[in-house]
């Protein structure tokens, strides 16, 4: 089993928990485990085209997917696997 | 509703101030109410990273944190295992608008799609003019992440 956190904001959607344990092997089959249990998760995690939307982060430990191997990134028992959001904004135009 | 500690609305005062004129950032973690107010015991500065990394308008200038900051997800990951392992949660963030009111603007907006929105997560602004700390206002962000609210702002109530 892996664990997945889930930041503040994003706990609405799944029925207020903080984090999950599911069986998996890589993050793509973690995420979408956790989508099917909590489906209205799935669009603010993913954009129409199924992609990580570019504000999502999601971290094995220490390490962005974006620099391994995406969500084909293996997943071994007792990682903790982090959805992280990116903030940015600014004053002006 | 936000309830700001004193301590922690004296912390984004004094960083807008350090800061200026370029935006801070940083991180409020506390906890939520049954009613879904915010209590905020604590204030963390975090650095503001902004290099362009995402993108928020067509004038964005990745050279200026004046009027842009980037709250790193990395920063929010070591932030958020600190909050959880005091106990506490990450209930909003905050940056400064240097010279400006303390307003979102639609890059704000932008850059907040990957929260979540709603309730239980505040985006409070601090503007600063000519380097002194002046008004602070939190905000939700809410309609499916079209718009911001403001929500009411309670100071030193712990």
């Amino acid at each position: 089993m892996a664990t997945i956190t889930i930041p503040t904001a994003l706990r609405q959607y799944a029925g207020g928990s903080a984090s999950l344990s599911l069986e998996a092997e890589t993050v793509g089959s973690l995420l979408r485990g956790l989508v099917e249990q909590h489906p209205t998760l799935g669009k603010h995690l993913f954009s129409e085209q199924g992609k990580l939307r570019s504000f999502v982060n999601i971290y094995v430990g220490d390490e962005d997917i974006r620099y391994l191997d995406g969500q084909d990134t293996p997943v071994a028992a007792g990682d903790t696997v982090s959805i992280i959001p990116a903030i940015a904004g600014g004053s002006y135009v | 509703m936000l309830k700001l500690s004193a301590d922690a609305a004296e912390t984004i005062a004094r960083h807008a101030e350090s800061t200026y004129p370029d935006e801070c950032v940083g991180l409020l973690l506390g906890h939520l109410e049954d009613d879904d107010s915010k209590v905020v015991t604590r204030a963390l500065a975090v650095e503001n990273r902004w290099a362009g990394q995402v993108s928020l308008a067509e004038t964005d200038n990745a050279e200026s944190r004046r009027d842009r900051f980037y709250l790193d997800p990395r920063d929010y990951l070591r932030a958020d295992r600190e909050a959880r392992a005091a106990g506490m949660d990450i209930v909003g963030c905050y940056h400064s608008h240097p010279d400006y009111p303390a307003t979102p603007s639609d890059r704000d907006r932008v850059g907040a799609q990957g929260v979540g929105g709603g309730t239980g997560f505040a985006f409070v602004i601090q503007s600063v003019r000519e380097g002194r700390a002046a008004e602070v206002a939190s905000w939700l962000l809410v309609a499916e992440g079209e718009r911001f609210e403001q929500e009411d702002l309670v100071k030193e109530y712990l």
